[in-house]
């Protein structure tokens, strides 16, 4: 929208991707005084995952790792209309996450029990508490439901908006289509980015750059683990509501929610070779219909509108790289996100903090990016994600 | 309203009945239930989604044709044969059709709701208060009911279907293609979404093609997708007890044709605008006119129209250059068009601008790299009409809140005129912001009308503003359909 603006010659901190991630963080950074922020995209706004994924805010997993930071995330995502002065219009509508074997159903059970440490609110439904909750959901398959009512969704070009108005509005420069093409070194640290010719000097430079990662931490010279993945999504034509929160079917690695709009959007995994596209293939619309039409048999006469693929960033435990590169003084990492709209708000506020006070915070030091190489990965088995055997 | 009555000598005279919101409506053998309700006079069939405004048969707009039958929510009225005791039922309305309340969401300032309900700053998130309000606004900017629960849908079982060569449409082009390479001895099978061959060149005068008896042919399929890089398509029979088809072929001939595109000038959505393809089809098919007095504009073709309307026994008041046409006036349908002069009239036919059929030449041309890479040889032939150039689309020099280019999420050419002014002009950008084209149209032909404006406004040239991604199945295929591919398309390994 803006490639024509004159790019500076230095800046305090460069961040690589103008997504919700690359945005969350410029603006916890101005909040804490840091100026001359410059953030860098090579695509347009919305064009990346930030602008794909299925919406969903899930404030608690199964593990404590997980749930303590997503909770938080969540917290924040609650008053962050107000933060930012626009509308990011989060809905909290509830996350209801739906078991159907046995198996899942005592996933639910130490699910719970994690919830009850961190201090979470959660319960598992009673069928006929299931039945008001989600009424169009076929009963008869289900064997437990738990159910987060502080979670709920926020469509992402609300929350997209509202970042980058908020940045612009406290002096963040951001550029899309402004690809970054070398990543510079100077006296053993980060020294800068070049733009084709053009260098810009700065000691600090963050990678938020998604599904891009990989490639970024290449051009940096530092190795960082994950892969690019693809995710797929689809919409359903428009419908008065039916239901009400947000939905996980785990058995089905199914995610689901009908928007404001009235469109049911969502998605299922299934076993494929990672793709590194954004073309859309048939066995996840497959697959995710018929999860609707089992789960949601009102769904089953319901027309596609559309459906679409994602990028996102995949670590070997799915969860996030957060925090300064070990291997590199002056870089800092926002990656392997699949939960990352979720998770956005956090991450920028913590991941600010560090990089300006150097203080690593609890919530987010399970997710250090060198964590593999200390052999200390984090076990997440509640998510809606599966790695390829 | 039963006074009114637009069939035409040739109309047959089997009657069947069916019920339109509760009341008895006489149908034809062999009309559609649009075109059975066009016939008794009823224009409006649908409200669009914010605004309610009137939305009627069109060819252009989905959303127009799209209503309860017999439970179902959004089934195409167009396709759907009339048949006896059916109950088809108008949507977007509260309490019911004949007592609606949501018709006064009518006085609520356009630019109040521009960018959508669900973009308002009106509540924020986080209060209290904005869970009932985001409820509300749902309702309120609602669509149909959800479908009357009846258990689960049956799956229908998709099938493979592999040719050497695979054609796709049924025109003349298209069954000219079929036959030299049945010619040939090659295996061809051939694809239409019509259920016969060639129906608007007939429509419009000429003789029907004959097929290559050698020649495989598949009627009422909409080949809406490529996937794989172009190694795997999809289609759908219009009817959804049937499976969907996945389709693979040595050689792919796009025979898609063109459609006409409606300027972009105030009232082009209303009821009584219809396209030139839809409308013959159904003077001829169908014999029902379009109105008692219809105006013709054409891209140099409107005579040629107006003489096989007329032909047909249609009442043509006029033919035009789509040009000279400044605006269509009316409140709940069309009652004047305007150029130099008014003329009155209760129907609008408009030939051309015509666009190449976007849905399956935006992916052959590999453009917004939705399915086919730029690198990839490309197996597909575009051939016939398909492969001509746009004609460009004529756009009035000032924006409206009355010249809707999505009439689906009521998005004007006000609405975007104001993005443009702030330097918004990545079509991509406005898409997201406005939701233009992410209704049951998908986009087609509203994002034809939006690059046209975006163009117009700002001095881009057309070819230079890519056009959003077209993003399958465009409502093509229905959840039950979708869930029988499964057993046909195996996930990559």
């Amino acid at each position: 929208m803006n490639a024509l603006k004159p790019l500076p010659a230095k800046a305090s901190i460069i961040i690589v991707g103008a997504g919700i991630q690359g945005l969350s963080l410029a603006f916890n950074l101005s909040e804490l005084g840091v100026r001359d922020i410059l953030v860098l995209d090579a695509g347009y706004w919305q064009g990346g995952a930030s602008g794909r994924n299925g919406t969903l805010i899930r404030g608690a997993f199964s593990s404590p790792e997980w749930t303590r930071f997503f909770a938080h995330s969540c917290e924040l995502w609650q008053g962050l209309s107000k933060r930012l002065g626009q509308n990011v219009m989060y809905s909290r509508r509830g996350y209801t996450m739906v078991g159907e074997r046995s198996a899942t159903a005592e996933l639910l059970d130490r699910t719970l029990a994690v919830h009850k440490e961190c201090g979470i609110h959660s319960s598992l439904l009673t069928p006929g508490q299931l039945r008001e909750v989600l009424p169009a959901l076929a009963h008869g398959r289900v064997s437990a439901a738990l159910h987060l009512p502080d979670s709920g969704v926020a469509p992402h070009h609300a929350a997209m908006h509202a970042y980058r108005q908020a940045c612009e509005a406290r002096g963040v420069s951001i550029h899309y289509r402004t690809p970054v093409t070398a990543i510079d070194q100077s006296a053993g640290r980060i020294g800068g980015v070049r733009v084709g010719d053009q260098r810009i000097a700065s000691d600090t430079l963050v990678l938020a750059g998604g599904a891009e990662s990989n490639a970024l931490a290449q051009m940096a010279g530092v190795p960082l683990d994950g892969y690019p993945m693809r995710l797929e999504a689809m919409a359903l034509e428009p419908t008065r509501p039916l239901i009400g929160p947000a939905v996980a079917l785990l058995d089905r690695l199914c995610y689901m929610h009908q928007t404001a709009r009235g469109e049911v959007v969502g998605g299922a995994e299934v076993a494929e070779r990672p793709q590194h596209t954004l073309n859309a293939d048939v066995p996840v619309m497959a697959a995710t219909a018929r999860a609707y039409l089992e789960m949601f048999p009102q769904l089953g006469h319901a027309r596609i509108l559309r459906q679409w693929a994602g990028l996102v960033h995949i670590s070997k435990d799915f969860g996030p790289l957060l925090g300064a590169h070990h291997a590199l003084p002056g870089l800092f990492v926002s990656a392997g996100w699949c939960y990352g709209h979720a998770g956005a708000p956090a991450a920028g506020e913590l991941l600010a903090k560090a990089i300006v006070s150097g203080q690593v915070d609890e919530r987010m030091r399970p997710f250090a990016v060198d964590r593999f190489e200390r052999n200390q990965p984090v076990v997440e088995p509640g998510i809606v994600l599966s790695h390829f055997e | 309203m039963s006074r009114i009555n637009l069939r035409l000598g040739h109309a047959s005279s089997e009657v069947i009945e069916f019920f339109w919101n509760g009341r008895p409506v006489q149908g034809r053998q062999g009309e559609s239930l649009a075109t059975a309700l066009l016939a008794n006079g009823i224009k409006v069939l649908a409200w669009t989604r914010k605004s309610h405004r009137p939305l009627g048969y069109s060819g252009n707009y989905v959303s127009g044709v799209l209503a309860r039958v017999d439970g179902v929510p959004n089934v195409r009225l167009d396709l759907f044969p009339v048949a006896a005791g059916v109950r088809v039922e108008m949507q977007n309305c509260w309490p019911n059709p004949a007592f609606d309340v949501l018709r006064l969401s009518r006085l609520i300032p356009s630019s109040w709701i521009q960018g959508g309900f669900e973009h308002t700053n009106l509540v924020p998130s986080g209060t209290a208060l904005f869970q009932r309000w985001e409820a509300i606004l749902a309702f309120l900017a609602g669509s149909a009911k959800p479908a009357t629960s009846t258990g689960e849908v049956a799956v229908p079982p998709a099938r493979r279907l592999s040719a050497d060569h695979l054609v796709i449409g049924g025109g003349p082009a298209g069954c000219a293609a079929a036959n030299e390479a049945a010619a040939q001895g090659l295996d061809v099978v051939l694809v239409t979404r019509g259920h016969g061959l060639a129906r608007y060149a007939h429509a419009a005068g000429q003789a029907r093609p004959a097929l290559d008896e050698r020649v495989t042919l598949v009627t009422g399929v909409e080949v809406f997708g490529a996937y794989r890089e172009g190694e795997l398509l999809l289609g759908a029979p219009h009817d959804p007890r049937q499976g969907a088809l996945a389709l693979e072929a040595e050689t792919i001939v796009l025979a898609t044709g063109r459609r006409p595109c409606p300027p972009v000038i105030p009232g082009m959505w209303l009821p009584g605008v219809i396209e030139a393809r839809t409308a013959l089809i159904m003077a001829s098919e169908q014999a029902v006119a379009p109105g008692e007095r219809v105006v013709v504009v054409g891209n140099g073709d409107q005579e040629a129209l107006a003489s096989r309307l007329r032909q047909l026994g249609v009442n043509v008041v006029a033919a035009r250059p789509v040009g000279d046409l400044r605006r269509v006036a009316g409140r709940s349908r069309v009652n004047a068009a305007y150029f130099a002069e008014r003329i009155a009239c209760d129907a609008l036919v408009h030939s051309g601008p015509w666009l190449a059929e976007a849905s399956l030449t935006f992916q052959s041309r590999a453009e917004g790299l939705l399915q086919l890479r730029e690198q990839h040889p490309c197996r597909w032939q575009v051939v016939g009409s398909a492969s001509e150039h746009d004609q460009p689309l004529p756009v009035a020099t000032s924006s409206s809140h009355h010249a809707l280019l999505c009439p689906c999420f009521d998005v004007s050419s006000h609405e975007v005129q104001a993005l443009i002014e702030q330097g918004i002009t990545d079509l991509e950008v406005i898409k997201r912001l406005t939701s233009c084209g992410m209704g049951p149209c998908q986009g087609q032909p509203c994002w034809d009308s939006l690059r046209a404006l975006v163009s117009a406004r700002s001095g881009i040239a057309l070819e230079l503003l890519a056009r959003p991604t077209l993003r399958p199945p465009r409502r093509a295929l229905s959840v039950a359909q979708a869930a029988g591919l499964a057993d046909v398309v195996e996930p990559l390994q």
